[in-house]
């Protein structure tokens, strides 16, 4: 269907295209919009429908009632759900349809184990479900064209590299499960690098899309590899390096592990030279082997992976292994939601949420929650392919990568498959930072979606020669 | 860009994959394997909430039953009525330290999950408000207990009663015990407390001494001596006659194993048997039987093997092997009295004891009378099986009967009760350091008849005097026992 058409069937083609693209006010609504809208609608309510009965079965697997909050609590989510529905209605008509119900669907299975596994803050989960969706509306409504974002991408590295470096400032940093991430701003607590990820990726598409060109040229001889000009590396290589340093120094080896893998994915996108890969998991394999030697809680992560036998009862082993005995008591079909204790489990309700989605749903449900993420990447990467500008392009393949990378690396950590390092699960794990920033995530990623359909004569232009 | 962007979601795709495949190995592949862990609590921990049958002593009274409980964790508590009395049998379910005793054991018939259950209380199930699940009754007997625990006192010891013809146990108590509503408490702090004192306490009160630790048996193991002679034909009644002295030299030493209070004896089975000489034991065991037959008899006794007992971790007895592939004189002959690297549970003793009365045989020794549903239909009983059969009937008899001149004018006297048959072995197994374990071991019963009851009594760590022979400190507290135990003659 050409998009040409769709905008003289619109009711008002004219002003959208005098406003050169999409501005705050009502955007043209082509048919297909429509159409991928009430999609979402229609998978926003199933999703309503899987949550609510998920959260009955689990009530009523651990003490046999229905919850008595069940009227209210359907009210309250369909309400929610319908608002971001007439959000994505409103600003990005013309956005996939299936990011959306996706995240909740997450965010609704999240909110059901958090509920059972630590009924005393499902309250606070529901709380940071209705802000991360306020962050989710705040974005479509405040960012009328993603590219803008290009222009602050300097200004991105700082706050993103502030961001990091926050819960080291003493008198803000909180130690907490002994990693440094957290910051105490008045009542308000939140982990800053979930963040600061968020901005590094606008950072890294402006400067990338910029320097893509030089970045590709290799210039100077180093042995027997041709690199680039160093100028140009230079401040990817800062706020590489920066992000990294702060990440080992605050003991938070997941998110260093994502950093890297964004950077890394970027730059290969970016420049098209697969030598950026072999060089990048040259210097990964350097940086995990000086970590490994030099940092006792890398090396007791990697001794727990590889046999966490070793102290069966001990601090270093203790949690992977219960992780593998919750998973194999799943089975396939799992013990039902709620119907199995939760046992005395540390971090059960963030960074092991998945074990206990293994425990409770089974292999079967495991399964479903990765394949949303592949649902999710897959969506991403395909508004990524779609996107009809470099900046868009990046920045969408760095987010989709972004949640993708962080599910596997949970994932994988606590099935033993990795080194387990704690980071959240996005949408599932407990948490207000890492749901808002996901959230925001997915409204970018919305935004961009919506503007790639949009039939503008004017961004035909500007993006002709984008596409590569 | 669009090639490279295709590319990093084929990579994640692989990514995922590779969860799904470890998912697949922990899920399905590795699953039994991992819930059988012993690392792996859960089990333990699921059945903590789950309906459970009560554990009932032979004459019914309850040993451990399940009682609702409000608890951010817990929907149930198991109790222990008899605390201390039956710690070590019924042993416990505790949310973090798993299962013991016979929790562990009967674990599945006690959830009804055992198929044996299931099959018995379909009928059960139409009957409104019944669990499906099996009690569990055992042939231990509470008013014996109580007698053990009294005579015993606040003496480290052990004693085991069993009925050597069905391998029935009777009572088997070991001070010092723990009380499992402790270990079991739904109250974590409570538990975490109770458990790190119970293991710093003196005499590991957690463990059951009566069958899951082994002692020098002393004396008491010249039973075993005396009916491996028997067996073999190297001894009888008649001969050999041993010399008359107050110690016995094995070759290749110049250290003499000593009579009790370096007094003389000697002379054929019987007398040897009543005075329990330790210079013609040795001679016997060293010299007579030699280091093969030894080893041999002593395994046929049960020794060097694993105990069929429904309790897990029973502990099994030892007797040295090595003396057959390097020929040892004097371990040997200090092996033949229960000495050097010879040790024995307390259960094991008894059951020895038991095998003279009954036709040399030893049964399967069990504490499972039945497991019943909750409508009161047997599911299933324990079948008397037996274990070992170190003796032939007459060699049996003739050692009963040697036995029997022990209590009635040897070392073991004062266990005599009118009006029943009663043999005996004293036994005292010097530690070295001025303490002993004293023991005796035995058979009792009606005149005439297979004896009814096989027992073991030894007290640990016990100032060495010069009346010690076993006799003055256990055979008291056996001998309450017995009188309890005994069926009133008719």
């Amino acid at each position: 269907m050409s998009p040409r058409r769709n905008v003289s069937a619109a009711p008002a083609p004219s002003d959208a295209v005098r406003r050169r693209g999409p501005g705050r006010r009502r955007a043209p609504t082509s048919g297909q919009g429509s159409g991928r809208r009430n999609t979402e609608l229609g998978l926003l309510v199933m999703v309503v429908l899987v949550t609510a009965g998920a959260y009955v079965l689990a009530a009523l697997g651990q003490g046999a009632y229905v919850p008595a909050n069940i009227g209210p609590f359907l009210l309250v989510l369909l309400a929610a759900i319908l608002a971001t529905n007439l959000a994505t209605r409103r600003f990005v008509p013309d956005a996939d349809g299936m990011l959306l119900p996706i995240a909740a669907l997450l965010n609704g299975i999240g909110y059901v184990m958090i509920a059972r596994l630590n009924p005393n803050l499902a309250g606070f989960q529901a709380l940071w479900s209705g802000v991360g969706m306020l962050a989710f509306v705040g974005v479509l409504i405040f960012l009328p064209r993603v590219r803008d974002l290009a222009n602050y991408r300097y200004i991105a590295m700082v706050v993103g590299l502030g961001l990091l470096m926050m819960p080291m400032i003493p008198g803000l940093g909180i130690d907490q499960n002994g990693s440094e991430i957290w910051v105490s701003l008045g009542p308000l607590r939140f982990q800053p690098g979930e963040f600061a990820k968020v901005a590094l990726a606008v950072f890294f598409a402006g400067y990338l899309v910029e320097k893509r060109e030089l970045l590709a040229m290799r210039t100077r001889r180093l042995g027997p590899l041709m690199v680039p000009d160093p100028k140009h590396f230079g401040p990817v290589l800062l706020a590489w390096g920066v992000s990294l340093m702060v990440m080992v120094r605050q003991t938070d080896l997941g998110s260093s592990l994502l950093f890297f893998a964004l950077f890394l994915v970027m730059l290969w996108v970016a420049t098209e030279r697969p030598s950026y890969v072999a060089m990048g998991m040259v210097m990964f394999g350097v940086g995990a082997y000086v970590a490994f030697r030099s940092f006792g809680h890398v090396r007791g992560r990697v001794d727990a992976w590889l046999d966490p036998y070793k102290d069966p009862t001990g601090t270093c082993c203790q949690q992977i292994l219960q992780s593998g005995f919750a998973m194999a008591d799943g089975g396939i079909a799992g013990t039902g939601l709620g119907a199995s204790g939760s046992f005395r489990f540390f971090a059960k309700e963030s960074d092991f949420i998945f074990v206990f989605i293994g425990q409770d749903l089974g292999l079967l449900g495991a399964t479903a929650v990765m394949l949303c993420y592949v649902l999710i990447v897959g969506s991403g990467l395909r508004i990524a392919i779609r996107a009809d500008n470099n900046f868009d392009k990046l920045l969408a393949t760095g987010l989709s990568s972004l949640v993708g990378f962080q599910a596997f690396i949970i994932m994988a950590g606590v099935t033993r498959l990795l080194p387990l390092t704690g980071i959240t699960l996005p949408f599932v794990s407990y948490g207000g930072s890492s749901l808002v920033s996901s959230y925001v995530i997915i409204a970018i990623l919305l935004r961009i979606s919506h503007e790639s359909a949009q039939p503008s004569a004017s961004r035909r232009v500007v993006g002709a020669g984008a596409s590569a | 860009m669009n090639r490279q962007i295709r590319r990093v979601g084929i990579a994640l795709l692989v990514c995922y994959l590779a969860v799904f495949v470890q998912l697949n190995r922990i899920q399905v592949v590795d699953a039994d394997k991992l819930n059988n862990d012993p690392f792996n609590s859960r089990r333990a921990q699921r059945e903590y909430n789950r309906p459970r049958g009560q554990i009932l002593s032979a004459e019914g009274a309850v040993l451990a039953r399940s009682e609702d409980y409000e608890g951010q964790f817990y929907r149930r508590k198991r109790v222990y009525p008899e605390a201390e009395l039956f710690g070590h049998i019924t042993g416990y379910l505790s949310f973090n330290y798993g299962f013991t005793g016979v929790e562990q054991q009967y674990n599945d018939d006690l959830s009804g999950q055992s198929f044996q259950v299931q099959v018995n209380s379909l009928e059960d199930m139409l009957v409104a408000g019944n669990e499906n699940v099996g009690n569990v009754t055992l042939t231990v007997r509470k008013d014996l207990q109580q007698v053990a625990r009294q005579s015993l006192g606040e003496r480290e010891g052990a004693v085991v009663l069993l009925d050597p013809r069905t391998g029935e146990l009777l009572a088997l108590w070991s001070f010092p015990s723990f009380d499992p509503n402790l270990i079991a408490s739904p109250d974590r702090e409570v538990m975490e407390t109770a458990w790190s004192i119970y293991n710093l306490a003196q005499g590991k009160p957690l463990l059951a001494h009566s069958y899951r630790e082994r002692y020098f048996p002393g004396s008491t193991f010249k039973i075993v001596t005396a009916g491996t002679g028997l067996q073999t034909g190297k001894v009888t009644p008649e001969s050999p006659v041993y010399d008359f002295r107050n110690g016995y030299l094995p070759p290749q030493t110049t250290k003499p194993i000593q009579n009790f209070g370096n007094g003389n004896c000697g002379g054929a089975l019987f007398t040897i048997l009543r005075e329990s000489c330790n210079s013609a034991f040795a001679e016997m065991g060293q010299s007579t039987i030699g280091a093969v037959d030894m080893v041999r008899g002593a395994e046929s006794f049960g020794f060097n093997q694993s105990v069929p007992i429904d309790l897990p971790n029973a502990t099994k007895s030892v007797f040295p092997t090595d003396v057959i592939a390097t020929p040892n004189p004097p371990k040997l002959a200090q092996a033949s009295i229960g000495q050097n690297d010879v040790a024995a549970t307390p259960l094991q003793i008894a059951l020895v004891a038991g095998a003279p009365g009954n036709g040399g045989r030893i049964m399967k020794p069990h504490v499972l009378k039945d497991v019943r549903t909750s409508e009161g239909k047997v599911a299933r009983s324990f079948e008397p099986e037996e274990w070992l059969a170190p003796m032939s009937p007459e060699h049996a008899q003739t050692l009963r009967d040697a036995m029997l001149g022990v209590v009635s004018g040897g070392t073991a006297a004062g266990l005599q009760i009118p009006g029943y048959e009663i043999g005996g072995k004293t036994g005292t197994a010097q530690l070295g350091n001025g303490l002993v374990h004293t023991w005796i071991a035995g058979f009792a019963g009606q005149p005439g008849q297979a004896p009814s009851l096989a027992f073991a009594v030894v007290v640990f760590n016990q100032a060495e005097t010069s009346q010690t022979t076993g006799g003055a400190i256990s055979v008291p507290i056996a001998r309450t026992v017995l009188q309890a135990a005994l069926p009133i003659p008719r």
